[in-house]
Order: C-alpha cells, then sequence, then structure tokens
C-alpha cells in the first residue's frame, strides 16, 4: 500500500515538474521583441537559436568548469537564447576577469619593465 | 652603436605605445559638452575582492548603487567560474538580469563613460591590465573623473579609490574592446540613451521571463521614442505573457500603425485573431508575415503561425473581429 502511494506520489510531482516548463510550450507560436530585434540586425542565414539544445550544451560546458550543479539553473536563466549559444560555441575564448596572472620568470621581468614603462597595469593594484 | 640604437628605438617604442604624457587626453568640445570639469560618486559602496573575484565584487558595486540587493560572496555562486579562475561578462549580465534591472552597454569612448557618472550611474568596466597576447582581464567600476587633471577614481580590486590617469586608463580597457556597462532601475533612462541598445536591453528581460521590469523599461522607452513602433511592440508582448490578450491585440495593431512592416505584429496578432475565431483576419496577418519573413531568422517561427491558423475554425457571429 505504501509503495503504491509512493509511486503514485512520484508520478504526480514528476507531472507537476514538467509543467513547470509548459507555458514556453503554450507560447511558442508567438515571437518575443527579441527575436524580432535580433531579427532585424542579423544577418539572414543565422538561423533562430535551439534554446533547449543551446541550454544543454552551456550545461556541460559549465560544468567541467566546476560549477555547482544546484547553481545551474540559477546561472542559465538570465542568458538570452543567443547568449547562451554564443557562451556554448565561445566559451573557451571568451574572455575572464579575474586578475590571473599565469607566466613566470623572464616572462614576469618583462612585465616588470612594461609596468615600468606604463604599458601595463598589472601590480599597481596589489597596495 | 647598433645595439644602442636598437635600444634607444625599442625604448622609444614602448613609450609611444604608453601614451607616456603628462598631458591630459584631449577631447572634442562636443564630446564633454554639458560635462561638470569633475564628478565623484562619493556614496557608491565598495567592496573589496576576494582573490579572482572581482567580477562578484565589481557588480555588487554596480548593483547596490541602482538599489538592488546581492553581495560579492552571493553573487560569486552565479558569476564566477572557477574552472576559469574569473567571471564572464555575459554572466555578469545575466545575474543583473535576475535582479530586475536593466544593464546597458556604454558607447565605447571615455566621454560616454563619463556622462554616465556625471548622471549618477557607476561604470563597470572589463579592462586588461596586461597585454595582449598575455592578458590579465579585470573588472572595475568608474565611479568619478577629474577633466582638468586628466584622471579617473575607480573601486578596484582591494582600492577603494584607485586614481588613474585616463591615458593608462585608456590603454587598458583598449585592450578590453572599450567594454562597459551601467545597472539601471527599469524605468530609468541612461544618459546618452540609444534606442536600439536600450530596448534590446528590455527585451533581454522579456526573454528571461523578467516581466515587470521589462514592461517598465518598455513604457519609458515609449515615452521617449514614440515614434518607434519596438517599445510598443514590447508592452503587447508583455501583456501577452501576462495573459491579458486584449491589451496584447491592441497593442499589436498600434505597433502596426507605427511600423506596417513589422513581423513580429503581424505574427502574434495572427496567432491572437485565429484563437479567438477571426479567422480571415488571422489569415491576412499570417500571409503578411510570411511574406516579410522570408530569408530572415523568423521564417520557420512564422511558418508555424500559418500552419496553427489554417487549422482554426471561424467562431459565430458573437465575436467582433478587427476590421
Amino acid at each position: 500500500m505504501m509503495g503504491l502511494l509512493r509511486t503514485l506520489l512520484v508520478q504526480i510531482l514528476a507531472v507537476a515538474l514538467l509543467s513547470v516548463g509548459s507555458p514556453i510550450v503554450v507560447q511558442a507560436e508567438v515571437i518575443g521583441t527579441l527575436a524580432g530585434i535580433e531579427s532585424a540586425q542579423r544577418d539572414a542565414d543565422l538561423a533562430r537559436v535551439n534554446r533547449a539544445l543551446a541550454s544543454e550544451q552551456a550545461r556541460e560546458q559549465l560544468q567541467a568548469l566546476g560549477v555547482d550543479q544546484a547553481q545551474m539553473e540559477v546561472r542559465l536563466a538570465g542568458l538570452t537564447d543567443s547568449e547562451l549559444s554564443t557562451l556554448a560555441d565561445k566559451l573557451e575564448q571568451a574572455p575572464a576577469g579575474g586578475d590571473v596572472l599565469a607566466v613566470i620568470g623572464v616572462v614576469f621581468v618583462v612585465l616588470l619593465i612594461l609596468e615600468a614603462v606604463g604599458v601595463i597595469d598589472i601590480f599597481k593594484k596589489f597596495p | 652603436m647598433r645595439r644602442l640604437a636598437l635600444a634607444g628605438a625599442v625604448w622609444f617604442l614602448l613609450i609611444a605605445q604608453s601614451g607616456c604624457t603628462l598631458n591630459p587626453p584631449h577631447f572634442a568640445p562636443e564630446e564633454t559638452a554639458g560635462l561638470p570639469a569633475q564628478a565623484e560618486l562619493t556614496q557608491v559602496p565598495f567592496f573589496p575582492q576576494k582573490e579572482h573575484q572581482c567580477g562578484p565584487a565589481a557588480l555588487a558595486t554596480v548593483l547596490r548603487s541602482s538599489g538592488a540587493a546581492g553581495l560579492p560572496n552571493e553573487l560569486a555562486n552565479e558569476v564566477y567560474l572557477p574552472g576559469r579562475k574569473g567571471s564572464l561578462q555575459v554572466e555578469l549580465i545575466a545575474a543583473a538580469r535576475l535582479r530586475d534591472r536593466l544593464t546597458y552597454e556604454v558607447s565605447k569612448d571615455l566621454p560616454s563613460v563619463m556622462h554616465q557618472v556625471a548622471a549618477g550611474s557607476p561604470v563597470l568596466v572589463m579592462q586588461n591590465l596586461g597585454i595582449t597576447p598575455i592578458p590579465i582581464w579585470h573588472y572595475a567600476v568608474v565611479v568619478g573623473y577629474d577633466l582638468d587633471a586628466g584622471t579617473l577614481v575607480l573601486r578596484s580590486g582591494t582600492t577603494e579609490r584607485r586614481v588613474m590617469g585616463m591615458r593608462r586608463f585608456m590603454s587598458t580597457w583598449n585592450r578590453a574592446q572599450r567594454w562597459g556597462f551601467v545597472v539601471l532601475e527599469p524605468g530609468q533612462l541612461p544618459a546618452d540613451a540609444q534606442l536600439d541598445r536600450y530596448v534590446a536591453a528590455a527585451a533581454a528581460l522579456e526573454a528571461v521571463g523578467k516581466l515587470d521590469a521589462a514592461g517598465r523599461a518598455y513604457a519609458r522607452a515609449h515615452e521617449q521614442w514614440p515614434q518607434s513602433a519596438w517599445p510598443q511592440l514590447g508592452l503587447a508582448n508583455v501583456s501577452y505573457r501576462r495573459g491579458d490578450r486584449q491589451a496584447a491585440e491592441g497593442g499589436y495593431l498600434t505597433t502596426l500603425e507605427l511600423d506596417p512592416r513589422n513581423v513580429v505584429a503581424h505574427n502574434n496578432l495572427a496567432e491572437i485573431l485565429s484563437d479567438r475565431g477571426c479567422v480571415s483576419q488571422a489569415r491576412a496577418h499570417a500571409d503578411r508575415a510570411a511574406a516579410l519573413a522570408k530569408g530572415t531568422t523568423l521564417e520557420a517561427a512564422v511558418a508555424t503561425t500559418a500552419q496553427h491558423v489554417a487549422g482554426a475554425t471561424t467562431a459565430g457571429s458573437g465575436v467582433s473581429c478587427p476590421p
């Protein structure tokens, strides 16, 4: 009896979870403002982004870079379809601001000189 | 002797590239028109960064000064990427959107940054503190400037009030494609507001489901640019997504008065009209949308609408349809 109840509960929850995404399906035919703006700006040969696919690819990449599963949905929620797709395609080339200096030895000396003459500005931020 | 000449040439090039000069940069008079000689937003909070976390710290700074919540350690969960020891630009934008804030990318010149500051908005900027082949990406927040001294004031890293020469700043900003943005309460316009950029930022809020924020931004844009169809379309789409189909229908019709060639308005109007049984009117709008969308990214979406309309049934005599 308990087993049956549990199965039923799981099924109800599963349906409830699925329905969270359902408004998107219902509204799929209405085109959002951003899609209109992007269409007016973008080259015609670029297809509209498939959000589900782009999300999946972005999720994989972020996970590989150490993003916690629990944070994943929040991180993706604020991105537009084309941002998701760019993230999925070009994450490796995208600059990540974090003051990472991973060079040593002779390069470091060169950097010091460049800093001294004002070409670069790395060391001043450490007070 | 040749060696000496070579060394001299190298130094000359280095100095020339760095713009090593005591003179403040010159701006065209129209670029600085209306700018006070100095400004500093002293009330902008300061969050000293932890290692590699200039992204969360800078984002918290601009969010807080726009009245939104968010501490660096909370934001780190959304914008810090451990595998890259840093934060991506697009994730900073996304995190601000989720807090109902509109992010507006600033024009890529220093006077525009100063205009934002003078109007009360600190500017989150990306800098490359290294050189192009060995980049060191950094985020900081411009909170002040002094035209006579040729300096900027930044919240940067662990320094609350970093005073930096404009020329030196420009070389670090140039190497980061002069990227920067302000965070606004929706309904607030930035200094130097450009229709396309503002409406696209509002549309991004709509796209991620921040309907209230999007609606307020569209309303403000409509006030500012009453002849543009996009803010009107945005308002109609927000009404639709809130379930107010009557307001949406009216909004799409107004959009088409402003721009009879707006594909999205034709398409969405076709959807609404066919759902309430005005099939012949729906078909006319669907046909128009299909013709206008040919060869664009919207072609497939418009074709789906046409199928939907083709399968609709005409309502009885009780329904009043637009002419």
